[in-house]
């Protein structure tokens, strides 16, 4: 859990931020950008390499993005998320303490992340030390201690920090969502696990996941900054030549968004809640989807900006709210289409109708020329600040291995998003944005509400202290 | 501890950067005859640039009765001017492929514009229309009144941080501004009025209380064209009242309990009063910040975290023009009790405070400032707020560019003066957020 606090206060949360938060790939990308330079290549054992030299500042960023995600935890939620999060707590050459003092030496950074399908390392570093943090990151990846004592402290941990979750609406309502869109397998999986399944996972457990899924040719090391790329290659190859494939067992594959022949409200009671965060949607657009551009850039009008409709209507002409957004989360497979917001518990129905009005304007309505044409500039503009660091590179070189595209993407954008006309844009949102049937999450103080919001759907009522997510 | 043989090597450790980074002598400035001064950075690594606002007002420019009305009158500079009204400052800048937004601190009240830098004039008009013209709406005061009501609840929904934050300044500050929080309380935020709203703006928005950054792909002489054309003819004022109040001594310890429903573990926050960033402790209380609480091998992870009493603890010490707060934030584990988590925290600081700290663990606190500031100075972004950031705190932004020299030079022996200067009992405040209802059972 990373925590920056400060007594500061914003006009509205970042957009930008949100879009990190809330999705796995970004969303906005735009005009006369190219991608930098970079390698990509495949070493005799399958692991996949890119290269991409960056030398305004002297850092180095690492990402190592692996294939294997939630979706194989399988009844033991979690799973990989403990494994990743084991990996780094000691490897065989290193104890925990002797890797964390070092790398806290040379200020160096190091965080993992995984969702349903993937998992990544990532580490951010002073030039000079490439040599002493590919290492580290060599052993965490192939050679982890799975010490027992780390094992159990972390899980307690854990433990806790599940149920810490659980105090921000904010911080679970996503997963609420994803449950009630695909169930509980597959994009429904909670990535942390439960209390439950989480007290059930051993080290064993662990130690089998690490060698099932962490493989050469299930892997791509991803290396941005400022370096020599043939001395970068060499050291590479003499680190990873080594690492040997198994078998890959089979793969679960991910479950489709359930078919909804009605509306249903998921009511998540907090008793001591003073408002309700909502989401509606339902299903989105897989991240291959051709019209991925273009729908991004409708969403923006809809939802991804301040002026946006949702934005304009909710906040600045009601006053309902600091902020209403709408935004596509897409996975390899599938994806989820939600309006967001909160209010206070009082004016819950007044936001939701509201937010229910703006949203059929997409069809009632629709996009205007200048509007598209106003899209179309901001999405341009805000793009290269997108991938100014070789932090962010190091990233979309990643989503390129795990999603499958190319620099294509990056370097047609500006094209499709010219290409973009009202008559298009018509299509799209007939044909992408979810209109029957949507399905609601609310998360506030139940008994002020639920009687309320009957009109919405079948009320469904769990309780935010419940263990998980368990909304059947 | 680690052996001597290693504490040597360390001594020997040399940070060796290229010089491909900005330095001070990368920046250009210009005062305008209005007093405003504008920095610049050419910097043509993407098609972008900023612009960076800093005015000198935040909620210690506040009084009671008008909490929070720096925040709030932040909100409200984007609801309409002379040229472009109600809505337009967004929607004219969007439309031109631009994006913004805007901060409010206890010290400053920061604007931010990220444009393609063909759109830079736009941004000058933009900004001048609305410093020197802006049309307060009272239809836009009562539903900007709700959108802060609900940024303030929900902080207070989502963050124990934020519940137990407030209290804590209230109980460490008596007297000084920086008691309250800087949204403001409720019943200020439902009250202030449109005279409320005018004087401050006369007061605080005036060019010579700004310092303007822009950073990106953009010409100093183009800045300079622009900044004569668009600021310069916008009046100065008188300069803005100083703040009077100085924060008396605290003479013991203060403590504050807030019962919070949802919260799974307690949260613990301390808070020591320090001096202003101006003050030569300045750098050593930073390193020392750092030894204790960042990253997993600091004093109190280890002692707290590896060990099971807290899951998490961190610490910070933000930038001021008065003197303010120093602090340590942590939450207990499962197994603990708040008083555990208080003792263990007692204890890492008490053991700076006798035994000191060791060789290793300052240098390994001024190599993470320098990391750090390459970190910062990766983005447009990052650098026009960090140079901002140290022309108003410290008075001139070549300090930036001389912070490594100045933590290099804190010494083993300055950290423990100032962890016994600063970070006494008598001179702390104990906040605790729990669950617990503070009951009456074992009052008698």
């Amino acid at each position: 859990m990373k925590m920056t606090f400060k007594h500061q206060t914003a006009r509205y949360i970042s957009w930008v931020l949100i879009a990190l938060l809330g999705s796995v790939v970004s969303v906005n990308v735009q005009a006369n950008y190219t991608l930098p330079e970079y390698q990509k290549l495949t070493l005799d054992n399958k692991l996949t390499i890119y290269l991409m030299e960056q030398k305004e500042v002297p850092l180095v960023d690492i990402n190592v993005v692996v294939k294997a995600g939630a979706i194989q935890d399988g009844d033991k939620a979690g799973l990989n998320s403990l494994t990743l999060s084991n990996m780094q707590l000691g490897t065989k050459q290193q104890t925990k303490v002797e890797i964390e003092e070092s790398l806290d030496f040379i200020g160096a950074e190091l965080d993992t992340w995984s969702n349903a399908e993937f998992s990544s390392i990532s580490a951010s570093f002073a030039s000079k030390d490439q040599a002493k943090m590919l290492g580290v990151i060599r052993d965490m990846l192939i050679t982890p201690r799975f010490d027992a004592a780390e094992f159990a402290k972390h899980k307690s941990r854990h433990l806790v920090r599940l149920e810490q979750q659980k105090e921000s609406p904010r911080a679970v309502i996503g997963t609420y969502f994803n449950k009630l869109i695909y169930g509980d397998n597959g994009y429904g999986a909670s990535v942390d696990g439960d209390a439950t399944s989480v007290t059930s996972i051993t080290l064993a457990d662990l130690k089998t996941f690490h060698s099932n899924w962490y493989q050469p040719q299930n892997t791509a090391v991803v290396v941005a900054g400022d370096f020599d790329s043939k001395t970068m290659l060499i050291r590479l190859k003499a680190l990873f030549s080594g690492w040997q494939n198994q078998t890959l067992p089979q793969r679960k594959m991910p479950t489709k968004a359930k078919s909804f022949n009605q509306s249903n409200v998921l009511l998540v009671n907090k008793s001591d809640a003073t408002e309700t965060r909502f989401l509606i949607g339902g299903e989105g657009i897989k991240r291959a989807n051709p019209d991925f551009v273009a729908i991004s850039v409708i969403n923006t009008i809809l939802g991804g900006r301040f002026t946006s409709w949702l934005n304009d209507e909710l906040r600045v002409n009601a006053g309902l709210t600091y902020g209403a957004r709408s935004s596509f989360t897409s996975y390899a497979q599938s994806g989820t289409f939600r309006i967001s917001t909160f209010t206070k518990t009082s004016t819950t129905v007044e936001a939701i109708d509201l937010a229910l009005k703006t949203y059929q304007k997409l069809w009632q309505q629709g996009v205007d020329e200048q509007t598209l044409a106003s899209a179309k500039a901001y999405v341009k503009g805000q793009f290269p600040p997108r991938y100014e660091t070789s932090t962010e590179l190091a990233q979309l070189l990643g989503e390129m291995f795990i999603y499958d595209f190319d620099q294509g993407f990056i370097n047609n954008f500006e094209h499709q998003v010219n290409s973009l006309t009202t008559d298009k844009a018509k299509h799209i949102i007939a044909k992408y944005f979810p209109q029957q049937n949507l399905q609601f999450v609310l998360v506030g103080k139940a008994q002020d509400i639920k009687e309320k919001v009957e009109k919405y759907g079948k009320v469904k009522q769990v309780n935010i202290k419940d263990i998980g997510f368990n909304i059947q | 501890m680690k052996a001597i043989t290693q504490v040597l090597a360390f001594c020997c450790t040399v940070f060796c950067f290229s010089a491909n980074a900005t330095n001070a002598k990368d920046i250009q400035t210009l005062t305008l005859k209005n007093g405003m001064k504008v920095l610049v950075l050419e910097d043509h690594s993407i098609p972008n640039a900023n612009m960076y606002i800093f005015w000198k007002v935040g909620s210690r420019n506040e009084q009671p009765g008008t909490t929070g009305l720096s925040h709030f009158f932040e909100h409200m500079m984007f609801n309409g001017a002379k040229k472009y009204g109600p809505k337009m400052f967004d929607r004219t800048m969007e439309a031109a492929g631009g994006a913004n937004n805007a901060y409010t601190t206890e010290n400053l009240t920061v604007y931010t514009d990220w444009f393609p830098a063909d759109s830079l004039e736009l941004m000058f008009d933009l900004e001048a229309d609305r410093i020197k013209d802006l049309a307060i709406d009272t239809k836009m005061v009562e539903s900007e009144r709700g959108v802060v009501a609900s940024e303030r609840s929900t902080g207070l929904e989502n963050s124990n941080f934020r519940s137990i934050a407030q209290p804590v300044k209230a109980t460490a500050f008596h007297a000084h501004p920086y008691s309250w929080p800087v949204i403001g309380h409720k019943s200020d935020i439902e009250s202030w009025n449109l005279k409320d709203l005018n004087d401050f703006y006369k007061t605080y928005y005036a060019p010579n209380n700004a310092i303007v950054v822009i950073a990106g792909d953009v010409k100093f002489d183009n800045v300079k064209k622009l900044a004569k054309q668009y600021f310069e003819p916008i009046p100065a004022q008188p300069e803005p009242a100083k703040i009077r109040t100085v924060e008396p001594e605290q003479k013991g310890e203060r403590r504050v309990y807030v019962h919070k429903a949802s919260v799974s573990t307690p949260n613990l926050l301390f808070a020591y009063h320090v001096p202003q960033t101006e003050h030569e402790d300045y750098y050593a209380l930073q390193i020392l910040v750092s030894i204790l609480s960042e990253g997993k091998s600091s004093r109190l992870s280890q002692a707290l975290v590896d060990e099971q009493i807290a899951t998490d603890v961190f610490g910070f010490m933000p930038e001021a023009f008065d003197p303010n707060l120093l602090y340590i934030y942590a939450i207990a584990s499962k197994q603990s009790t708040a008083a555990q988590v208080e003792k263990g925290i007692i204890k890492q600081i008490n053991r700076v405070m006798t035994e000191g700290v060791t060789e290793k663990e300052l240098q390994k606190a001024k190599n993470k400032k320098t990391v750090g500031f390459y970190r910062d100075m990766s983005t447009i972004n990052g650098k026009a707020n960090t140079i901002g950031t140290y022309e108003t705190f410290f008075g001139d932004y070549n300090k930036l560019f001389e912070a490594t020299s100045a933590y290099d030079k804190v010494t083993i022996e300055d950290i423990k003066r100032v962890a016994n200067a600063y970070l006494r009992k008598a001179n702390r405040t104990v906040g605790v957020l729990s669950a617990k209802e503070d009951s009456n059972e074992n009052d008698l």
